[in-house]
């Protein structure tokens, strides 16, 4: 670890034991001051592969070889769209294929080796299997929350357990110490036997100990930051509003039409009105729309109106 | 629906004699408003007279008719008939020596269009008119919130087509009339027709339609008479059937007079109209240019006007208005 140094400012960790080395996406280290010198502005180039960097992607090296760390980058960032999982495959072959293609392509680019065509293969896939990428997305997100949920209802249970062994133990000291008081009380103010008063208290506690009963455990619902889960346990019930005497209907006064009677709906299918009228179509019926209702418009305007007097 | 509507209770009205009093007023009202130091006889010459108005009213309905008939895309019927129903009401209450029909004419088309739900766009709209088309796109478009007020907002419409296809679809299903449909050349060319009497102003639009659908199947050589007295008025008592018949005859009849206004006849009224029309409202003149630019300037008049006043009326105005201090 000693011989830690940055390339930049040679600063070894013998001679500065607080060195942090930092590096960024393209795995070259430097020194935690070196970073705020040269990125003041925010962005700048690598001084050694002269890279355009920003300086919020600077993290610190965790592996004494940058290598290392570069390649963790780049992982990161191919298996963010390389996403897909066995089931996406028909066979275990194809799916060995395409984890083999993976590594080729992260070794590629931690290597330098045929960039520009592993970046097309890259954009092609992206391209081709955008859909699958979204969706699979979208289903790590669910699934890290369920394990989010199944962490923090176990941490929960634990806690409780924990609190409960401790009760429980306590309990179990205190009950001791009196069931000893009570012996020795016995043992000095009886009368009879003490091997038979001994007798009769190792019985009675063998009988005790059976009786604890376990205690219930409450459900967890909750996490820890106080958030509710999200699913599963139900929906919230609606809350009750007071209501006021309920809404009666009452029909619309039809004004008077100033004219003969409408046959009903119920008339203009019997009767077959619609013979006449072009029907719907399955497009139509879909929005609710039904022959029935221009055919009745049309009736009632017709009708409507033919007493009028001037 | 007809029996409650604006239509009904504003402008349906008990016969013609209504309509050509309403007609005879405004235009004496104009006159007597223009034509202060003219004596009768320079007054004679220089109006239009009530009948002159109708003449020319008449020949812009017929021009209104082409314009629809030609207008791109193709209008929908409804509209058409909205657009006349606009036009004679404007000109129940309006001298067409206040406001050109032609200007008008445009006006009821393209408010029709929009209240009609056929959607064109006013560019699209004036690619129909020959000449200057942003002058007509202006006009148009100044002139139509006076329309919408001089209809008093009543903007429904309800026209005789709809009602047709009523008892179209009644006729095939109650009647053993053969083949129907060829009354529809006659019905269409019966409301074509109507629109260029005062028809729609006088009935319901159910009557007029009952009247077109009456007048195709006679020329069909087919009798109804059993279908409106047997069905359509069974429960209804003689005395409303009476009204429908008078109804109907006289529809049949306004029809019949339809008759083209003489051309040199309408060629003189446009020239007299061109002198006497009223230039405040007409977009050439002077007098118009000059109030449009007033109006535009009025803007600021007006903020430097309020702005004073408030300074002469209230003292807290003033402390607060930065002008004062």
């Amino acid at each position: 670890m000693d011989d830690q140094a940055c390339p930049r400012c040679k600063t070894t960790k013998y001679r500065n034991p607080s060195l942090k080395l930092m590096v960024n996406v393209c795995g070259h280290a430097l020194c935690e001051s070196c970073v705020e010198l040269l990125f003041l502005k925010g962005s700048g180039s690598c001084p050694d592969c002269n890279v355009p960097l920003r300086r919020s992607n600077f993290r610190v090296q965790l592996f004494e070889d940058s290598m290392v760390e570069k390649e963790i980058d780049i992982r990161k960032r191919i298996l963010k769209d390389f996403n897909k999982k066995e089931e996406d495959f028909a066979t275990l072959r194809d799916y060995n294929d395409y984890l083999e293609d993976i590594e080729s392509i992260i070794f590629n680019l931690v290597n330098n080796i045929d960039i520009i065509n592993t970046n097309k293969k890259i954009d092609q896939y992206k391209k081709d299997n955008k859909e699958l990428i979204m969706k699979n997305k979208a289903k790590i997100g669910r699934e890290e929350l369920e394990l989010e949920e199944i962490l923090e209802i176990e941490k929960q249970m634990e806690d409780l357990r924990r609190t409960e062994v401790l009760r429980i133990d306590q309990e179990a000291k205190k009950q001791k110490i009196r069931e000893k008081e009570a012996l020795i009380d016995e043992l000095m103010f009886a009368d009879g036997d003490a091997k038979d008063i001994l007798n009769t208290f190792s019985q009675s506690l063998a009988n005790k100990q059976e009786e604890i009963v376990p205690v219930s455990v409450p459900k967890v619902t909750h996490f820890s930051s106080g958030v509710k889960f999200t699913r599963g346990s139900g929906q919230q019930p609606l809350p009750i509003i007071e209501e006021g005497p309920l809404y009666k209907y009452e029909p619309l006064a039809i004004p008077d039409r100033c004219g003969p009677d409408t046959p009903s709906i119920k008339e203009i299918i019997s009767k077959g009105y619609l013979q006449h009228v072009r029907a719907e179509n399955e497009t139509e019926k879909a929005g609710g729309y039904k022959s029935t209702l221009p055919c009745l418009r049309a009736l009632q305007d017709a009708l409507a109106g033919l007493y009028h007097t001037s | 629906m007809f029996s409650t509507s604006s239509q009904r209770k504003f402008w349906t009205f008990s016969d013609e004699n209504e309509l050509a009093c309403h007609r005879e007023k405004h235009n004496l009202e104009f006159i007597s408003r223009h034509g202060q130091n003219l004596d009768e006889q320079q007054r004679y010459n220089y109006f239009l007279s009530p009948e002159e108005e109708r003449l020319l009213l008449k020949q812009y309905e017929l021009h209104l008719k082409e314009f629809c008939k030609r207008f791109q895309p193709p209008m929908p019927k409804g509209v058409i008939g909205t657009a006349f129903h606009y036009f004679k009401r404007f000109y129940l209450y309006n001298s067409s020596m206040d406001y050109h029909p032609k200007e008008i004419l445009a006006t009821c088309v393209y408010l029709a269009c929009k209240v009609e739900e056929f959607n064109v766009s006013i560019g699209q709209f004036v690619a129909n008119i020959k000449g200057d088309r942003e002058k007509a796109s202006d006009i148009i478009l100044n002139n139509e919130l006076l329309l919408m007020q001089q209809l008093n907002y009543h903007l429904t419409v309800h026209n005789p087509f709809r009602p047709v296809e009523g008892f179209l679809i009644d006729i095939k299903t109650r009647c053993s009339l053969a083949n129907p449909e060829r009354l529809c050349s006659g019905i269409d060319e019966f409301l074509e027709k109507v629109f260029l009497t005062d028809a729609c102003l006088l009935y319901a639009p159910s009557q007029i339609a009952l009247a077109a659908v009456l007048h195709a199947a006679s020329k069909e050589q087919e009798n109804l008479d059993s279908y409106v007295t047997d069905m359509l008025f069974r429960d209804a008592g003689p005395d409303k059937l009476a009204i429908l018949i008078e109804a109907v005859r006289k529809i049949r009849s306004m029809v019949k007079m339809v008759e083209s206004p003489a051309r040199e006849r309408v060629r003189a009224i446009e020239k007299k109209l061109d002198r006497c029309r009223n230039q405040e409202n007409n977009p050439d003149s002077e007098i118009y240019k000059q109030r449009i630019r007033e109006a535009l300037d009025e803007d600021d008049v007006q903020y430097t006007g309020t702005s004073r006043m408030s300074l002469d009326t209230s003292g807290v105005t003033q402390v607060l208005s930065p002008s004062a201090s």
